[in-house]
């Protein structure tokens, strides 16, 4: 973040979320945008989903930083974009692992983003939906005292060792909440979007966000030491075939990490198709030549499919761990695989939608060391035939 | 009357001594049943055609990680078993399978079905826990005795069909005084008794006790009213529809674990399924304010209309929604009124049709 950057400040007396809600309460009524797409509570008060409101009334029912991520906002940008033009400018309100996985389906062409405006905010993180449908307002207050201190303790594992928690791309306004003055929130555009919109709203963002740059700094530094410690112990737990085998030897085979993810964007999974099907003979021999078959079989081959499919673009938002019955830490596997590969080729899912995904390029000259060139294999092939 | 063979070891070893000598003097080429695997001992079903590895199978163990008809399902939807195989289902995983079978699923041919009289299992939240050990000595002797188990899953708790209806070989447990030191196999099909010739033990002719049966039967019925209640379910609806299922989260995962789903592809799923942004902003247009977790209500009845006649209350859907809606209770509750409107209980007969694959002149003129 360059120390060019400004940010507007906003009255916020009654919290956080009241003053996320009063400005886009403002920017409906000014014709900033035509609708917005808002976590608010469902009316039995129980959940929460996200909503698109047009009318200011219904925004009195948003709650801009739910204590839990009941379904993945991506998703819900790409349900809306997918088929068809629209005519409505719409602002998405969301998280920023939310919206690093709008980037990603729009690099995949799962969204288009025409008159869609990405507003992220500072993310304390969420807990976890088994703790909160134990009863919502037990959930409501354990998330209420964690959040308002930054306190990670009860929020999911994946949430505890996010250093993205801020403006980590993908939004066109951010709102920084972290360090800044009580009663008080920071907008910050962050694209050429961003900037009209808060130019036509008549807000001139002329503050100076320093202080709020270095407390977010110097909580990215201590996540990122938190998710290495993360990522190394249970590197040691899962690393081989063996304790890969053994991770996720309780998986029931349900998929419902897969479905919950906002990258798997398949229509149909390969491993939900008929070639997953095999003959019963097949099954036998098998069972026969391995002292044994696990049913439901090939699971272990569809999380490795899964990882290779999709973890250049995993942004760790955490849903298929939520979504897992058995509790399998899948999301923090996939963030321990995910920083690994993105880090070969030096990618970040979600930074900028300039950025091109690594599968869709081609460099003469990477990944020499895991290279065999042509010669050395035939002549190799040579040796062998004599 | 029926054939029962006794073998003078306690149920799950005598059944596993069953299990062993099919694979042994080849009457059978598989078996499919729980088993202990990895240095963590997780319990998973496994398909094993080695004697020797029948010691690490714990046929009665009580879990359910996954239903198992889907899997047989699975395992002969190709083509039929070509070698004979033994299956250790439970009763409701029977039922489920025998509907599969009857929508062409999957095939009974080769296939011996062992099951037995269910106590029930504990839901996979306390397999996740890892103290489903700490319950079993509670659980063995509440089997015993007949009386209801605590912590089992609801779904278990409110079932009233427990006992085995098409089973080739029932192993009796519920309310049976002596299966630490006895286990009894009521050989019900001619299959059954073929099968186990030879295999050492006392024969003789008998029936399950039922009263006995009929008293926990009466208990569970009971229990089950009570349950159904608790889940605030005693009408369907649309106030208590729309409450149910104001938590759910879409993943769809009821319908990826139920037997009685067995669509390839979901129509929620497909591209016809998904609106147009057009839609959505014409809906938007008339309401002001739209939820974007659309048709949620309607997929599950949809999901209820597709699944009812067929629905066995196993409380799968129920045992995997990470929204913890009781999805048992409104499953069985649909299922049972649909299933009472045609006089058709799902898996009990191979040979009774579905009813919806059957016409009757004279049905339902009332609402013609």
């Amino acid at each position: 973040m360059s120390n060019t950057r400004k940010g507007a400040s906003l009255p916020a007396e009654g919290g956080v979320e009241k003053g996320i809600i009063d400005f886009a309460r403002q920017a409906l009524k000014q014709g900033g945008f035509d609708a917005v797409l808002i976590p608010s509570r469902v009316p039995t008060g129980d959940s929460f989903a996200y909503f698109l409101i047009r009318h200011e009334a219904s925004l009195e029912g948003a709650s801009p930083l739910p204590p839990i991520m009941p379904v993945q906002g991506a998703r819900v940008i790409s349900s809306i974009t997918r088929r068809g033009k629209g005519k409505n400018r719409i602002a998405a309100v969301m998280r920023p692992c939310e919206a690093r996985a709008v980037i990603e389906l729009t690099k995949l062409a799962q969204v288009d983003l025409e008159d869609i405006t990405i507003i992220t905010t500072d993310c304390p993180g969420v807990i976890p939906l088994s703790n909160y449908f134990e009863g919502a307002a037990k959930g409501d207050k354990l998330f209420e005292d964690a959040s308002r201190n930054w306190n990670s303790g009860p929020m999911r594992p994946v949430c505890r060792i996010c250093d993205k928690f801020s403006a980590s791309g993908g939004q066109d306004i951010h709102i920084g909440t972290l360090g800044t003055k009580s009663g008080s929130i920071l907008l910050i555009p962050n694209s050429s979007k961003g900037e009209d919109i808060l130019n036509r709203l008549g807000i001139s963002p002329e503050e100076d966000i320093s202080g709020w740059e270095a407390r977010v700094n110097e909580l990215i530094d201590q996540r990122k030491k938190e998710r290495k410690q993360n990522n190394d112990a249970l590197r040691a737990d899962i690393e081989g075939i063996d304790r890969l085998v053994e991770a996720f030897s309780t998986c029931i085979n349900c998929h419902n990490c897969m479905r919950v993810c906002p990258i798997c964007y398949c229509r149909q999974c390969h491993f939900d198709s008929d070639k997953m099907k095999f003959s019963f003979e097949d099954y036998l021999m098998r069972a026969e030549a391995r002292g044994g078959l696990r049913i439901p079989t090939d699971t272990l081959l569809f999380h490795i499919g899964r990882m290779l499919h999709m973890s250049l673009s995993c942004v760790s938002c955490g849903m298929c761990e939520d979504a897992c019955p058995m509790a399998i830490p899948v999301a923090q596997i996939f963030t321990l695989v995910g920083d690994r590969n993105q880090g070969a080729f030096d990618y970040v899912p979600g930074r900028s939608v300039d950025e091109p995904l690594p599968l869709t390029t081609f460099e003469e000259h990477e990944f020499q060391e895991i290279e065999q060139s042509y010669a050395a294999v035939s002549a190799r092939q040579e040796n062998q035939n004599d | 009357m029926t054939k029962v063979l006794s073998i003078s070891k306690s149920a799950e070893d005598g059944l596993r001594e069953l299990l062993k000598s099919l694979l042994e003097n080849g009457r059978v080429k598989g078996v499919v049943t729980l088993r202990k695997t990895g240095e963590d001992g997780v319990i998973s079903y496994s398909l094993i055609t080695n004697p020797d590895d029948i010691e690490s199978t714990l046929p009665l163990f009580p879990l359910m990680p996954v239903n198992l008809a889907k899997q047989i399902s699975r395992l002969t939807l190709i083509e039929a078993a070509t070698e004979p195989m033994a299956v250790v289902l439970r009763p409701c995983e029977l039922r489920a399978f025998v509907e599969l079978v009857k929508r062409t699923q999957g095939s009974l041919e080769n296939i011996l079905v062992i099951s037995s009289t269910c106590a029930g299992v504990y839901p996979l939240e306390m397999a996740v826990k890892g103290n489903i050990g700490d319950h079993l000595p509670e659980y063995w002797k509440a089997v015993e005795q007949g009386e209801p188990i605590p912590n089992i899953r609801l779904a278990c708790q409110a079932c009233e069909h427990f006992v085995p209806y098409t089973a080739d070989i029932t192993v009796s447990l519920l309310g049976n005084k002596g299966i630490d030191k006895e286990t009894t196999l009521f050989l019900n099909t001619e299959k059954g008794e073929a099968i186990v010739e030879g295999i050492s033990g006392k024969s003789r002719e008998g029936e399950l006790d039922t009263a006995t049966i009929g008293q926990i039967r009466s208990k569970r019925k009971a229990e089950k009213e009570k349950l159904s209640d608790e889940a605030e379910l005693k009408s369907l609806g649309i106030d208590e529809i729309t409450k149910t299922f104001s938590r759910c989260i879409g993943c769809r995962n009821c319908s990826a674990v139920c037997p009685a789903c067995y669509c390839h592809v979901c129509f929620f799923q497909t591209e016809t399924s998904q609106h147009e942004r057009a839609y959505y902003e014409r809906e938007l247009e008339k309401k002001g304010c739209i939820s974007m977790l659309p048709d949620t209500i309607f997929y599950h009845l949809v999901r209820l209309f597709h699944v009812s006649m067929s629905c066995t209350a196993c409380g799968q859907c129920a045992d995997v929604c990470p929204a913890n809606i009781p999805l048992w209770a409104i499953s069985l509750k649909m299922g049972e009124a649909v299933q009472k409107a045609f006089d058709y209980l799902p898996g009990k007969d191979m040979e009774e049709g579905l009813p919806i694959t059957t016409f009757t002149t004279e049905e339902f003129a009332g609402v013609i």
